[in-house]
């Protein structure tokens, strides 16, 4: 969803999506980033660490968050975003997670106006898997 | 077993430079695990969150983190961008250990990674938290 950005006020509710992390897409966020670790991609060895099966990698949650974003500031999510995010809790494969994002405030600084927004997302039974502030400057 | 790096460095440690190069292959499979119908059209840009991800793969390996018996969480991340990365595009990572501490048997390190483009001029920041458990020290 893009929205003139004009329209934009405190309060106003990002667009979320959801999507099922499967271990197909954890493997391919593996190709992707590198990150080959075995909490990620081996079964018998996540066995043995504290979350007893595979967990999918926190930056591929926070993927999902930063898509929400582009998707919602597409002009400018990319040149001169920040965010900041804590990593709450897991997401095993097979969950499925809900991005969401909501302007808390507007500033206006050096002539433009910033949005800052409260982000992250959560799994379908509620807990927190990302949880954090971004900060994107308005056309 | 060699001593993990975790255990050992000190604050201000610097990491890299890391040459990073996200070729198509990468950006498309980026796209298959996080790509839906919602996704935007980045064209020939990246995520630069994949940028970050592609380093912190290469932070962690330089900190001796899967060494094993060692357990890390990824306990936080900030990002700042100034422009797009281009699929394709020659960018050095600068690493520096922003902090490094132990609590309950527990190391607690943030890494900043300052991101610079062929001309020399940063397009980008990020600071990774993590915590290492499990290690003996």
């Amino acid at each position: 969803m893009t929205t003139n950005n004009s329209q934009r006020n405190t309060g106003d509710i990002l667009t979320g999506f959801e999507r099922q992390i499967t271990q197909d897409r954890v493997d391919a966020y593996a190709e992707a980033s590198g990150d080959h670790n075995p909490i990620h991609l081996n079964e018998k060895y996540a066995a043995t660490t504290q979350f007893g099966t595979r967990i999918a990698h926190g930056m591929l949650s926070l993927a999902l968050v930063t898509e929400m974003l582009a998707a919602e500031f597409p002009n400018t999510w990319h040149d001169g975003g920040k965010l900041k995010v804590r990593f709450s809790a897991p997401v095993f494969p097979g969950e499925i997670v809900r991005t969401y994002g909501e302007i808390t405030a507007l500033n206006e600084k050096d002539g433009e106006l910033i949005a800052i927004c409260t982000i992250g997302c959560k799994t379908a039974d509620g807990r927190d898997a990302v949880v954090g502030r971004a900060t994107v400057r308005l056309e | 077993m060699a001593v993990p790096l975790i255990s050992t460095a000190v604050i201000g440690h610097k990491f890299g430079p890391y040459e990073v190069t996200i070729p198509v292959e990468r950006a498309n499979a980026y796209a298959k695990a996080v790509g839906g119908d919602e996704s935007p059209d980045y064209g020939d840009s990246l995520a630069p969150i994949m940028l970050v991800a592609a380093v912190l793969t290469e932070l962690i390996e330089d900190l001796g983190l899967f060494s094993g018996g060692l357990q890390t969480i990824h306990a936080g991340q900030e990002a700042s961008w100034a422009r797009p990365v281009k699929i394709g595009e020659k960018i050095d990572a600068n690493g520096r250990l922003a902090s490094n501490s132990v609590r309950r048997d527990n190391h607690f390190a943030t890494v900043s990674v300052s991101y610079i483009d062929s001309t020399g001029s940063e397009i980008g920041t990020s600071s990774t938290t993590i915590i290492v458990s499990g290690e003996k020290s």
